[in-house]
């Protein structure tokens, strides 16, 4: 795997596009070399490790647009998959939106996506790594019993993206994860856990023993846990299940959902929605971190755009398409096919969460939570959930098969604390935060 | 496009440090879609998945590799990574694989989609986007989308099994958005199955239209759902998301091997009133779930997963039934050839019980009447369970009152399936568009269910008296 082959393979996919009546077209070629060694009882329970490459591409006709995605790259699927995707265009309306994007990125940025740690990383020390940390949580606590395996994961890879009007750049990223799922019996219930982390760099991973003991705590600290009383009150949102949040709020704010009428984010545009204290940015731009990159879906350069600015919507997160047909400039989320996030996050505050615990004297955290969006038209928020139930600012007692629910301008706007435990361990983060006021419904 | 001799070689190769099992699984799919917004067809998609992923299980370890690059030099070399696991965990050296070719029933027909003309997917977004605009003046987005899909599979395993099988599947979905002065709603409908899209000249996009706009529409008047505790009423057909979620995950042989799951070492206990009964079913005609083989080329079967409350029996792939010492059901699915096996669903439902809608209606004094499941989720271990309702409606002292906005309802498998008091006589199948995500991989399933009553569950909406 090398840089050139990717380039080299885009550059052909456009000059067969060409040939088959393409006027304008976009490649982007990748390849991974993945691997995934998961432990179990102190032996490897799965190996995997296998190297793909796919293709993605746009192909344009006058003014008609369609797409392809392939992982066959002998001479003659190449050329037929190509062909037909050009044809599947004649059925596609003439669309004035669609076409290659007016900037590209020109910029040589280093953001250091790439860790030759990983790399060259022996097998058998990522083999270890999988059962140290399943060894770990069996040790922690003598309540864990059983676990649903301990996991190391890593990638290695290359992304090239060429276009018909001269863009050919590509860049290479390293990608490693740890995580684990332990199983703790309470009683007669048993109670699972998940947690990991994951990072562009093998040292910014948080150690297996820091790992296993956050994974272990979140199982045995649920025993005994019951069905809160149904009320509303202050909730806090501890940072995993914040970032699932704002995984909502991006779906919102992305214009791809904003221009077919879905999100309830439509016409707020220069608008108070959140508190004083919500401030959130999407930024390709940061080094090192799992959401950066030089350059989007569509070549266009990656920036720093601030969507949320103490409250006030300041503007959607576009691609080309989204941008020229709502009256805007991309802002470098174009994932080729649709609109994705780059570094997506709320700004931290200054209080620990510990602290911003002890200021609640009435509450509920949440340490989990499962169910998600299914539709942003609307934008209701409602979640099963698992945590503590607060009293005097103190974690009083675990509480389960609860949900918390409101709708999300509310909720943006009742933000009344943000934490200060933000990291870049997935693309769309989050630290603590609390909202005034929420509906709790248990019992 | 694979040949027995290649795979026999690559399975020899497999194995070559020992092991107990190995298999190849081979595919092509091909996949056509067409998408709709803003009035006309805005995209065309052409998707090609080719490769190989090759497997070798040595005890309770399984190696697996996979490759796109389809020359014999890369795919020995996918096996030579397969075989690594029998390093870390040998075991005895097998005698070389001899393969018989072994035909298989056929669920479906395999005409393939690469010859339909792209005109007639365009003419059935189109006809949905009209449907949708013409019923009401307050729809003010229609999204729509066609899939036609064809996979082809070539499965051989060191027990000397090879089957080919072929798959097809179509899949039409209508998303429609309304608006009035103060609210946005919206209300999607999909269906399809492994059938040509033929299957839409019976199903018609007027009809998925009309109900997708319908639950837009009725949406808008929706009132914000109770919180707290409260009757639930699961509607026909989709409701079947209920035992799926509920049920069906914490049945799957990989947890209950592991011991993960609440069902561990249970069956033949009671695990659900003695109204319930639940089948899994890979062999029904052309339903999204069926298979002829599953993916590692077992036949579909019909299980039986609880019978009268009581569980008896669990959904196998090859690699926990030799474990278990008990026999595969069929079970085993992957996503593509990029990901090793798991035991999976197929189409999960429950069989007519004897009360009608009425009856269960008129018994509920406070209730959620949930016609219709947006998702769901669960925790296998405890078996924790929400689900997002996607068309639900209050029902008070007998009577379904008022429609209800995004409620959540959240429960524990076991107590829900304890507390089912009535199982109505309409039980089928729900639309086909469901989809079930599991350990990063995702497979097309069905559900199905009659109306089914339980008596007490957790809503989470915002409104609390």
């Amino acid at each position: 795997m090398n840089d050139a082959s990717a380039l080299e393979l885009a550059g052909e996919a456009l000059k067969l596009a060409s040939a088959a009546g393409a006027q304008t077209a976009e490649a982007s070629v990748s390849i991974a070399r993945r691997f995934h060694a998961e432990a179990r009882d102190n032996a490897i329970s799965k190996l995997e490790a296998s190297t793909g490459k796919a293709l993605f591409m746009r192909v344009f006709r006058g003014g008609r647009k369609a797409t392809l995605t392939t992982s066959d790259f002998s001479p003659d699927g190449m050329s037929e998959a190509i062909r037909r995707a050009v044809a599947q265009a004649d059925q596609v309306a003439v669309d004035e939106f669609a076409g290659l994007p007016d900037v590209v990125a020109t910029d040589a940025v280093d953001l250091a996506l790439f860790d030759s740690r990983i790399a060259d990383r022996d097998g058998a020390e990522k083999l270890d790594d999988a059962i140290k940390l399943e060894r770990l949580i069996r040790e922690a606590d003598v309540r864990v019993v059983n676990s649903s395996g301990s996991n190391y994961t890593d990638a290695i890879a290359v992304t090239a993206i060429a276009n018909t009007s001269g863009f050919a750049s590509v860049y290479s990223w390293t990608r490693a994860g740890r995580s684990t799922g332990p199983v703790a019996l309470d009683g007669g219930v048993k109670r699972i856990a998940y947690y990991g982390t994951a990072g562009r760099y093998l040292g910014d991973l948080e150690a297996p023993a820091s790992v296993a003991t956050t994974a272990v705590r979140r199982a045995v600290d649920l025993f005994g846990a019951r069905k809160p009383p149904t009320m509303r009150v202050p909730v806090i949102f501890e940072r995993d299940v914040a970032a699932t949040f704002l995984d909502d709020i991006f779906a919102a704010a992305s214009a791809g959902n904003v221009a077919v009428d879905n999100s309830w984010l439509t016409e707020r545009t220069g608008t108070r929605v959140g508190s004083e204290l919500v401030t959130i940015v999407d930024d390709g731009r940061l080094v090192g971190k799992l959401g950066s990159s030089p350059f989007d879906g569509e070549g266009v350069p990656t920036q720093r755009t601030p969507v949320f600015e103490r409250g006030t919507l300041r503007t959607f997160l576009y691609d080309t398409y989204y941008g020229r047909k709502l009256g805007a400039a991309s802002t470098g989320n174009s994932t080729g096919g649709g609109i994705g996030p780059n570094n997506f996050y709320l700004e931290p505050g200054a209080m620990s969460l510990a602290d911003l615990i002890a200021a609640t004297p009435l509450g509920v955290l949440v340490l989990d939570t499962i169910g998600f969006a299914t539709e942003h038209a609307s934008g209701t928020y409602s979640r099963g959930a698992r945590g503590f139930f607060i009293e005097n600012g103190e974690l009083a007692y675990p509480i389960d098969e609860f949900t918390v629910a409101g709708q999300y301008v509310d909720m943006l706007a009742n933000i009344d604390s943000v934490a200060n435990d933000l990291q870049f361990d997935a693309t769309v983060v989050s630290p603590s935060f609390r909202v005034s006021e929420l509906m709790v419904s248990g019992n | 496009m694979f040949d027995e001799s290649l795979l026999s070689r690559l399975l020899d190769r497999a194995l070559q440090h020992g092991g107990e099992y190995a298999d190849v699984f081979c595919e092509r799919r091909r996949t056509v879609s067409y998408r709709l917004q803003d009035g006309r067809v805005h995209d065309a998609t052409y998707g090609v998945t080719l490769g190989v992923g090759v497997r070798v299980v040595v005890g309770e370890s399984a190696g697996f590799a996979s490759s796109d690059d389809l020359s014999t030099e890369a795919l020995m070399e996918a096996a030579d990574s397969a075989a690594l696991i029998a390093r870390t965990a040998p075991s005895g050296k097998t005698a070389a694989v001899g393969l018989r070719s072994e035909s298989v029933p056929k669920l479906y027909d395999c005409d393939s989609v690469t010859a339909i003309e792209g005109a007639r997917y365009a003419a059935l977004l189109e006809r949905a986007d009209r449907t949708a605009r013409r019923y009401d003046p307050r729809i003010v987005a229609v999204n729509a989308q066609v899939v036609d899909e064809m996979q082809e599979v070539w499965i051989a395993n060191s027990d000397g099994r090879f089957v080919r099988d072929c798959r097809p599947l179509v899949t039409l979905g209508v998303q429609v958005v309304a608006t009035d002065k103060k609210e946005r709603s919206s209300g999607y409908v999909g269906d399809g199955g492994r059938t040509s899209i033929a299957y839409f000249d019976r199903q018609t996009p007027e009809m998925l239209a009309e109900d997708a706009a319908r639950i837009a529409i009725v949406n808008l008047s929706a009132i914000p759902a109770p919180a707290g505790e409260m009757e639930m009423i699961v509607g026909a057909g989709g409701g079947g998301v209920l035992l799926h979620e509920a049920v069906g995950h914490g049945l799957e042989s990989d947890f209950n091997r592991r011991g993960t799951s609440l069902y561990s070492g249970r069956v033949g206990e009671r695990v659900a009133s003695e109204l319930v009964t639940i089948y899994d079913d890979g062999n029904l005609h052309e339903e999204r779930g069926s298979l002829s083989v599953d993916d590692e080329g077992v036949p579909g079967q019909h299980k039986v997963l609880v019978e009268n409350g009581v569980l008896r029996g669990y959904m196998q792939d090859t690699l926990n039934a030799r474990l278990m010492g008990a026999q595969s059901t069929g079970s085993g699915r992957r996503q593509s050839f990029r990901f090793a096996p798991q035991p999976r669903m197929c189409n999960t439902y429950m069989p007519n019980g004897d009360s009608t809608v009425e009856e269960i209606v008129a018994s509920t004094r406070r209730g959620i009447f949930a016609k219709s499941f947006a998702g769901g989720q669960v925790e296998i271990a405890k078996g924790d369970f929400v689900f997002m309702v996607g068309e639900g409606y209050l029902v008070e002292n007998g009577k379904i009152t008022a429609p209800l906005r995004n409620a959540t309802i959240v429960g524990n498998g076991p107590d829900a399936m304890r507390k089912v008091v009535a199982v109505g006589n309409d039980s089928r199948l729900a639309r086909g568009h469901y989809t079930c995500g599991k350990g990063g991989q995702s497979v097309p399933v069905g559900v199905g269910m009659p109306t089914v009553k339980i008596s007490s569950i957790t809503v989470g909406g915002t409104q609390h008296e």
